[in-house]
Formats: C-alpha cells, structure tokens, sequence
C-alpha cells in the first residue's frame, strides 16, 4: 500500500493499485468471516513489506514499508472498521431521522462561517507575518496558542471573554450559532493563518517587485500577482482549517451543545445539535445508531474534503 | 538624467552592510555598476527602484523621488531570474502593467522585435532563459520607463545566448537612461558608457568605461577591470618602467617582439579564452599577462609600450598584498 509513488500513475501501477486494493478487501473480508481480525493487521503490515522489497530498494526500502505500513493501517484501519461495523440500513434510517440531518446540517455550516471568518482575518495577518516586523515572534506565538490549550478550555474562554454579561454583550454566544463560530474558529484559525502564510512564503518577492516597477500599486499587486499565485495554498489551508472545525467536539460541548439555528429545510429556527457532540451523547443513547450517525458525519466531511482537494488539483497551474 | 546620492544600511543577526552612492546617469546614457558579489550593487539598485528604505535624495529628469513608491518612480527593472508572472501567459506579461500607464508601446510589435512573437500565447515556466529574459525585457520597455534598472539581466544564461541578447539589450538601451549592475568585466565594457566600480558599498572609481579600464585609480579596480598589477622595480631595466606601482591591460602586452626595448621572459602558463590564448609570463621578479600564442615553458620576450605603463597610487587601502 505504502509504496506508490503519487502523480502520474502509469497504466501498469494503476492495474498493481487495483490490485492490491483487491487483495487487501478480500483479505479483510476473510479474516471478518473467520474472526480473526488481528491476522489481517499483521497481513496488511507484512503486504506493505513485501511491496517494499518488490520496489527494490533495499533492506531500507522493506524497512521503511514496514514502518510505514504500521502508521497507515493504525490511521486507516480504525475508519474501515467504523464503516464496516454498520449497516447501509442502519445508515439510511439513521439519515432519515430530522435531528440527524438538522446535526449534518449545523456540522458543515458552522465550520464554513467560522472558517470564512477565519479566513477574512486571517489572510492579512498571513500577510503581514510573511512581510516581517518587530515583535512578530509574539504574534506568532499568539496564532499558535490555540493549538496547545485544551479545547474544553477553549471553550470556556471564548464563554468567558464573549458570553453573556462579557465583552460583547450583544452577541449571543452560549447555545447560539455565534458562539459556535466562535468556538470553532478559536480552534481552527491557527491552520488558515499559518496554510496561508506558508503560501505567500512561496511568492518570489522579485515577482511582486517586477509588478510593482510596472506600475501596480500595493493593491493592484495583491489583486493580480499576490493572491492568485498563493490562492492554491491559501485554500489549502482553508480547507485544513474547516477540517479542523468540524472535528472539533470539547469547545463545542462548552460553548453550544444544543444550538439554536435556522434551518432552511423546515425553514425555521430549531435546536440541534453539532456532529460531534451528537455522536457522543448518542452514545449514551443506542451504540449502533451513534455508530451510523457517525458514518454519515465521516462520509460528509471525506466527500467535501476530497472534492475540494480535487478542485484545487485542477487549478494546479497556480502551484 | 538620473542623480542619486543615497546612503542606507541593511541589518541581518549577525551583521550591518552599509551602501552610499553619489552617482549621476546622464539622459540616454548607460551606467554600470561593477563590482564583485557583495559589493552592494544589487542592494544600490533596489535602493533606487524603492524597495528599501534609505536616506538621501534621488531625483530622476528633475523629478524628486522622495517618498515615492516603486510603481511612481518611473524605473523600468529588469531582474537576473526575469520575474515574469507564472501565471500569466507571455502576451499578458508585457501588457501588464499598460493599464497604469497613458503612453506605452504595443506588446505585440515588441515581442515581435525580440524575436519571441511566436511565443505569446505559452506560459512563462514553458521558455527558456534568454527567451525569458527577452519577454522580461519587452514587459519593461513597455510602460516606457523614465529610466531602466537591470540587475545582471545576461548572468543566468549560457555564454552564447548571453551574447546574442547581450547584442540586443545595447540596441534596446541605445537611446534609454540605464543603470546597469554586472560583475563581469567584459559584460560592462560591452553595454556601458560609463562605468562605476564598487566595492564594500562605496564606489571605488567612476569614470568613462576606457577611462576606468585604462586607468584605474587603485589596485582593486585594476585587478577588478581584468589589469596585472606589479612594481616598477621588480620589471627588468629593459622595460623602462616606473618605479612605482603599475597596473597594465593584458592586451597592452606585446610577446616575442625583436626589440632592444624588450624584456626576457617565460611563459609560465597558457590558458585558451576562445579565439585567443591568454598567456601568464615571467618578467624579472613579476608577473605579466598578455594575448600571444606561445607554447608553454618556452622563452621568448615582452614589451609594453611606455604610455601603456599606468601608475596606481600606492596607498589606496587595497587589502591586497604586493608580493613583495
């Protein structure tokens, strides 16, 4: 599995993809049926060893399949195994229910504002980061505290700082879509500002030179050279932070664990509840349905995850 | 004209690198700053193009650039990788920048001038280097700079493209103000009226290209401008050379002449440069360079014309040492 090299996949190493992913369902199915789900661990290890020693490239080839082989079965692994735990009945009566699709809903919505948000404030302070000036070392360190606090304790700060009687009296924060936002961008920010700074990072500064000796002001240069060099990463970034968001549970079960939000299919305002929060309380409730729920989230976020990583493939020219 | 006198001082963790220049660039006349890499030529450029800051002034036709940004000055720059923009196709490259200008020239006929008109539709990463830099050049002629800025256009490309577009950018800069930043010696004699030596930031020497090539005021800019230096006495009498420290230009070196004013000598070295051999020989206690086809370790003799001799002033704070 491991060892494919990405790109241009020719003919043959598709046919070799196929096949090995032919195998690899057919050894799971098998070891399912006969129980013994720990044999197709060590088989799926072991495959990536021997596609290793097949590439050829030594005992270090075999041993970095080996290794590598481990990381990507312990990170796929787990996933095959949600989905295969359910049912595609259990998935469907799971979509059927309205607080499930209010949760799918508010799970896709929620991690775009924020990540609109995010991204609108963000870009400029990637810009500026990229540009340098004194003290920047601080500000760097302050878009990168959000990763290391706990996300409870996020929640509880954002509470803190924005809820009720708080800074901004006016904005309603606990169990409303504001709240969640804010909650979610807390957490998420930090990808966007860093995605999109790295992405300015690969503008040559000669470039932006040459656009400004031509006569383009500061704006212009932004607007016609900057920004459409970077878009692709800027993007990227987009993306990774609104991955992030949607994950997202502990800030969430602080700040809004039931939310009231519009929702244009009934078209009124009704509580719901964010995917994660809702598989963990589901939990509580019925383990097969928090399961199914669980797929539909997981099928939600790889299709728009890999459907836009697809698109931005295809602007590839901006690389 | 183009007047500069500009001081400013670039700061990295460990060290502070100062420039000043007191420089003028007549209208139509190209200036180059040549110097060996660190001499703050590229730094001096981007210092009138206003990308950095700086104290001083620089005044372009009359015009004070003072507080300008680089897209109101009026420079046209050319840089050593080209810069054109990936993701803007050859023709959108030169017509680029005519929407901030009223009088510019048409994309097209200059593209058809540097011989790239059949390029116009591809990508920039789809051309080679000198077909780059030709596109780089139109892009920049196009807006009609008061004046042009070039940091090493030619020194990224292989020698015989260097040579052919080196031909066309003197045609290009024939009637423009240009400051043009080289380190090669042989690039500078080609395209400038004047050229200014600079070393550790300052200018070392300015002068007419002949003037500074033939007699530079120092050991630096004499060994910088391809001259040998040596010392007058170590020359054999024959030779009838100052006493003093003198530069001389290889080609000022006349080898296996049959004159009582010439010198014994052998050659030590002989080196190919395309058409001519450059030969290092042993004259007394010196060394001399010269262009002769003599063969290696043979003896044979020199002479250089007595006006040919130019005599460098001796303390000129050059960290070299004489040899001596």
């Amino acid at each position: 599995m491991s060892s494919f090299r990405g790109g241009g996949m020719s003919v043959d190493s598709r046919a070799l993809a196929l096949a090995v992913a032919a195998v690899q369902i057919a050894a799971f199915a098998l070891a399912g049926a006969l129980g013994r789900p720990t044999w197709y661990l060590v088989f799926a290890v072991g495959s990536a060893g021997v596609l290793g020693a097949l590439a050829d490239r030594g005992s270090f080839g075999v041993a970095s399949a080996l290794l590598g082989g481990t990381l990507l079965v312990a990170l796929v692994y787990p996933l095959v195994a949600l989905v295969t735990f359910t049912t595609p009945t259990a998935v469907l009566d799971a979509l059927a229910r309205p607080d499930v699709r209010r949760t799918l809903y508010v799970s896709v919505y929620a991690p775009l504002l924020a990540t609109g948000f995010a991204t609108v404030l963000g870009v400029p302070l990637a810009l500026l980061l990229r540009r340098g000036f004194r003290g920047q070392e601080i500000v760097e360190a302050c878009v990168d505290l959000p990763l290391v606090v706990p996300h409870s304790v996020a929640g509880l700060a954002v509470l803190l700082a924005f809820g009720e009687g708080h800074a901004l009296p006016w904005l309603p924060v606990l169990g409303a879509v504001p709240g969640l936002v804010l909650a979610l961008a807390f957490v998420s920010a930090p990808y966007v500002v860093n995605g999109a700074r790295e992405a300015f990072e690969t503008v040559d500064p000669s470039i932006e030179r040459a656009a400004r000796s031509l006569g383009a002001g500061r704006f212009e240069v932004l607007r016609r050279v900057t920004v459409p060099l970077a878009a692709r990463g800027v993007f990227s970034g987009a993306v990774l932070s609104w991955a992030r968001a949607v994950s997202e549970y502990g800030a969430v079960a602080v700040v809004a664990y039931n939310v009231s939000v519009f929702y244009p299919p009934a078209d009124e305002r009704v509580q719901a509840m964010f995917g994660s929060v809702f598989v963990v309380r589901e939990l509580d409730v019925d383990f097969r349905s928090a399961v199914a729920v669980a797929v539909c989230l997981l099928a939600v976020c790889v299709v728009v995850f890999l459907g836009v990583r697809a698109l931005t493939r295809e602007t590839g020219r901006w690389s | 004209m183009l007047r500069f006198d500009v001081r400013a001082a670039f700061r990295d963790e460990a060290t502070t690198f100062d420039v000043a220049a007191d420089l003028a660039v007549e209208t139509g006349e190209t200036l180059c700053l040549l110097g060996p890499s660190g001499s703050g030529k590229t730094l001096l450029l981007e210092l009138l193009a206003g990308f950095h800051g700086y104290d001083g002034t620089i005044a372009l036709d009359g015009r004070s650039l003072e507080g300008r940004p680089p897209e109101e000055r009026g420079f046209g720059f050319v840089f050593q990788d080209h810069a054109l923009f990936p993701h803007r196709s050859v023709r959108e490259n030169v017509a680029f920048g005519l929407r901030y200008h009223d009088d510019t020239r048409d994309p097209d006929a200059l593209l058809a001038r540097f011989g790239v008109a059949d390029l116009a539709a591809r990508s920039p990463d789809t051309l080679s280097g000198g077909e780059a830099q030709r596109v780089a050049l139109a892009r920049a002629l196009a807006v009609r700079p008061d004046a042009f800025l070039l940091d090493e256009p030619l020194a990224a490309l292989d020698v015989p493209t260097r040579e052919r577009l080196r031909d066309d950018l003197v045609d290009a800069l024939a009637d423009e103000t240009a400051v043009y930043v080289t380190h090669d010696r042989t690039t500078a004699r080609a395209v400038a009226d004047r050229v200014a030596v600079l070393r550790d930031g300052r200018v070392a020497q300015v002068g007419p290209v002949d003037a500074v090539f033939e007699r530079p005021t120092d050991r630096f800019v004499a060994e910088f401008t391809g001259a040998t230096v040596v010392r007058g006495t170590d020359l054999p009498a024959a030779l009838d050379a100052p006493a003093e420290r003198l530069a001389v230009r290889p080609e000022h070196v006349d080898v296996g002449l049959d004159t009582p004013a010439a010198a014994p000598a052998r050659v030590t070295r002989v080196v190919r440069e395309d058409a001519a051999y450059r030969v290092t020989l042993a004259v007394g206690d010196a060394t001399l360079v010269a262009y002769s086809s003599e063969e290696p370790d043979t003896e044979t003799t020199v002479r250089v014309p007595p006006d040919r001799w130019h005599v460098l002033a001796d303390a000129d704070g050059s960290s070299g040492d004489d040899g001596e």
